[in-house]
C-alpha cells in the first residue's frame, strides 16, 4: 500500500509536528477509555458483589437516630397484618440479629447471631453443608449456617464441621453449612450474621415479647419494590400509630445498585464530555496541520498530477495521511487508556472488591476506531479535497 | 507527412489569459507539428509564450482556440497524460523515497502491480545509466542524476512524447553536456522529444529549433539538424 508507505514517510519526517498534533487525540481518546476501563470494573464488582442478594425482596427497618425508636419498632402482629393487606408482599419475616459468644469445644469467639429464611436473602456460596431447609424453618430446628470467619475460628484444624454442635451461651445448635470465603473488601457487604440460623428459632429464643428490630419482605412482582416499600411504610405507620416523621428505611438491591449506577453515569458523562471537548480541538489541530502540509507540498502534489495522479487518487493519500495521523493519536490514547485504567483497576479496585473484571478490549477499539474514523472524515475531508483539486500548472509554479 | 507519423498537431492554438480585467495573449495562433521521432528544441524570450506552449502540450492546460490533437486523437486529459512524459527545471523527485519508486510512480497512478512496476522502473533506470542507483534517496544523488531519475520517470510509460521544461536549468554545463548525450541516446532509440529552453548551446542539440515570440512562431528551423549531418529526414 504506497498511500500509507509514503504517509507513513511523511508523518516520520515530521516527528515533533506529529506528537504535538496527536496530544489533543492522545489525552481525548486516553480519558474516555480509561474511564471505560474503571466504570467496567467497578460495574462488574458491583454486581458480582451483590448478584447474590435476593432480587425478589426488601428490608425495612425504623431510623435508628430517632427519639421514638421504641414506640417505632414492628412487632411480630404487624407482619401477618402487612401480608394480609398490602397487595404484592408474598412473605414476611424478622431479621434480628445480636452479639454472643460461640464456643465448639475450646475455641470460642464473638459472632453475630442473625436470623434467616429460606431461600436465603444472600444466596452466597457454601463450602460445605447446605442451607436450612423449610422444615428447619417450620419447626424451628437447632441449626445454624456459619461464616468462613467464624468456622476458621471455630475450626481451626479445618475439615467439614456439619453435623457437629456448637454453642451460643447455654443453647446449642448444629451446623448445616458453611460459607464459602468472601472475597476481600469494602463492597462485600456481610449481610448477614456469622452465624445465620432460622427466624423462627430466633424469635423463639431471642425475642422478649412482641419486638423485632426488622423485617424482610417478599414480593409477587419485583417490578414494582419502591412502591410496595411505600405502602408497607404506610401500614407499619398506621399499625404503630406513628406519625409520618417517624422514619422507616429501606434496602433493596435495585435502589443500592441504582444508586452506585447513577453516581457512575454521572462521572462517565463529565469524562465523555472532557473527551469530546478535547477531541474536537484536536481535530481542529490534525485539519490545521494537514493544510500546512498541504501548503508545503503543492509542488510536490503538481508534480504527482503531472505524471498522471488522478484526482481521487490525491484524495486518497491525503485521507489516509489524515486517517493515520487521527489513527496513531487515537490508538496510542486507547493503549495509554487501556493501561491507567488497568493499573488503577489492579491497584484498587480489586484490593477493594477483590473482583478482578476482564478489561474491555473490544469495547476499547470499537470506541477507538470510532474517533479516528469520524476525527478523519470531519477534519480531514476538506484538507484532502484542497490537495485533490489543486491546479497543476500553479502547484508546479508554487515556490 | 502522414498522418500516423505525427505525435503532436496543434493547429491555431490560442491561449487568453484574463488577469483582472485585463486580457494577456499569450498563444495566437500556433501551428505546430512534430512528428515521431523528432527532437524539437523550443526557444524564445521570457514572455515569449513557451511555457504556455508547453502546458497545453503536455495537457496540464486546455487552449482558448485551436485544435490539438496527440497521436492522431482528441482523447481525455487524463488519458492524454499517460502518453506524455514531463521533466522538470527543479526535477520534482519526491524527497523521502529511493529512486527506484520515484521512478515507479507513474505506474502506481495508472493501477500496475508493484512486481511489475519495480521491473519496469529498474528496466528505465538501466536506460539512463542509474540501476545502481536505484535504493539512493535524491538527496544522496548528484543534481544530473536527479535529472536522469525524473527523465527515467518520464520515461517509465513509454510515452509518445518527452516533454523537457528547462531541463538543464538547473545543472552545470559539464552535467548539462552529459544529459544532453543521453537526450541524443533517447533519440537515437526512437523517442520523441519536445524541450523548451533559453539557452543556445543546448537548444543546438535537437534536430529542430521553433523559436516563439510574443505568441507566434518566428522560426522553425530544420537546418541546424541538416548540418549536424543527420540522416533521418522527415
Amino acid at each position: 500500500m504506497i498511500y500509507l508507505e509514503e504517509a507513513l514517510r511523511v508523518l516520520a519526517a515530521n516527528k515533533i509536528r506529529t506528537f504535538l498534533t496527536t496530544i489533543g487525540l492522545i489525552i481525548g481518546v486516553f480519558a474516555v477509555i480509561s474511564i471505560e476501563v474503571l466504570g467496567h470494573s467497578m460495574a462488574g464488582s458491583i454486581s458480582e458483589t451483590l448478584g447474590a442478594l435476593a432480587d425478589d425482596s426488601f428490608v425495612i427497618y425504623p431510623g435508628q437516630y430517632q427519639s421514638d425508636f421504641d414506640r417505632a419498632a414492628i412487632r411480630m402482629s404487624d407482619l401477618t397484618n402487612i401480608v394480609a393487606t398490602v397487595p404484592n408482599v408474598a412473605t414476611a419475616v424478622p431479621l434480628g440479629a445480636m452479639r454472643m459468644l460461640i464456643r465448639y469445644g475450646h475455641d470460642e469467639g464473638r459472632f453475630v447471631v442473625a436470623s434467616d429464611s429460606n431461600p436465603p436473602f444472600a444466596d452466597l456460596p457454601l463450602t460445605y453443608g447446605s442451607y436450612f431447609s423449610d422444615e428447619d424453618i417450620a419447626s424451628g430446628a437447632d441449626v445454624a449456617v456459619i461464616s468462613w470467619r467464624a468456622y476458621q475460628r471455630l475450626f481451626p484444624e479445618g475439615g467439614d464441621p456439619t453435623g457437629e454442635s456448637i454453642y451460643a451461651g447455654a443453647h446449642r445448635y448444629v451446623v448445616v453449612g458453611v460459607l464459602a470465603q468472601p472475597r476481600r473488601g469494602v463492597l462485600n457487604v456481610n449481610f448477614g450474621g456469622d452465624i445465620s440460623i432460622p427466624y423462627t428459632t430466633y424469635v423463639r429464643e431471642y425475642v422478649h415479647g412482641d419486638r423485632v428490630f426488622a423485617a424482610r419482605f417478599t414480593v409477587k412482582d419485583a417490578s414494582i419494590i419502591p412502591q410496595t416499600e411505600v405502602a408497607v411504610i404506610d401500614r407499619i405507620r398506621q399499625l404503630r400509630q406513628v406519625s409520618n416523621n417517624v422514619e422507616y428505611q429501606t434496602f433493596d438491591k435495585a435502589a443500592f445498585t441504582g444508586g452506585i449506577n447513577q453516581l457512575f453515569t454521572g462521572i462517565t458523562i463529565v469524562v465523555g464530555l472532557i473527551g469530546a471537548v478535547s477531541l474536537i480541538v484536536a481535530g481542529i489541530g490534525v485539519m490545521n496541520i494537514m493544510l500546512v502540509s498541504i501548503a508545503e507540498r503543492t509542488r510536490e502534489i503538481g508534480t504527482r498530477k503531472a505524471i498522471g495522479a488522478q484526482r481521487g487518487q490525491i484524495l486518497a493519500q491525503f485521507f489516509i495521511e489524515a486517517f493515520l495521523l487521527s489513527g496513531i493519536g487515537c490508538f496510542t490514547g486507547m493503549a495509554l487508556g487501556l493501561a491507567a485504567g488497568g493499573a488503577i483497576n489492579s491497584l484498587f479496585i480489586v484490593k477493594l472488591t477483590g473482583y478482578t473484571a476482564p478489561i474491555p478490549i473490544v469495547q476499547a477499539l470499537l470506541i477507538t476506531a470510532a474517533f479516528a474514523l469520524v476525527n478523519t472524515l470531519v477534519f480531514g475531508t476538506y484538507p484532502a479535497l484542497r490537495a485533490a483539486s489543486l491546479d497543476p500548472i500553479e502547484a508546479l509554479r508554487y515556490e | 507527412m502522414s498522418d500516423a507519423a505525427v505525435a503532436i498537431d496543434l493547429a491555431a492554438i490560442a491561449k487568453t489569459y484574463k488577469m483582472g480585467s485585463l486580457e494577456v495573449e499569450a498563444l495566437r495562433g500556433i501551428d505546430l507539428r512534430v512528428g515521431r521521432g523528432e527532437y524539437v528544441a523550443i526557444m524564445g524570450p521570457s514572455g515569449s509564450g513557451k511555457s504556455t506552449l508547453m502546458n497545453i502540450i503536455g495537457c496540464l492546460d486546455r487552449p482558448t482556440r485551436g485544435t490539438y490533437h496527440l497521436d492522431g486523437t482528441n482523447a481525455l486529459a487524463a488519458i492524454r497524460l499517460r502518453k506524455l512524459g514531463f521533466v522538470f527545471q527543479g526535477f520534482n523527485l519526491l524527497a523521502r523515497t529511493d529512486a527506484l519508486k520515484n521512478v515507479a510512480l507513474p505506474l502506481f497512478y495508472a493501477g500496475v502491480a508493484a512486481r511489475e512496476r519495480n521491473r519496469r522502473a529498474l528496466a528505465v533506470l538501466q536506460e539512463v545509466g542509474l540501476a545502481d542507483r536505484a535504493h539512493h534517496k535524491p538527496s544522496e544523488l548528484s543534481g544530473g542524476q536527479q535529472q536522469r531519475v525524473a527523465i527515467a520517470r518520464a520515461l517509465i510509460n513509454d510515452p509518445s512524447v518527452l516533454l523537457a521544461d528547462e531541463p538543464t536549468g538547473n545543472l552545470d554545463t559539464k552535467t548539462s553536456t552529459e544529459l544532453m548525450a543521453l537526450f541524443d541516446q533517447l533519440h537515437s532509440g526512437g523517442r520523441t522529444i519536445i524541450m523548451v529552453t533559453h539557452d543556445e548551446n543546448i537548444a543546438r542539440n535537437a534536430r529542430r529549433v521553433v523559436r516563439l515570440l510574443d505568441g507566434l512562431v518566428i522560426s522553425d528551423d530544420r537546418s541546424e539538424y541538416e548540418q549536424a549531418g543527420g540522416s533521418k529526414v522527415l
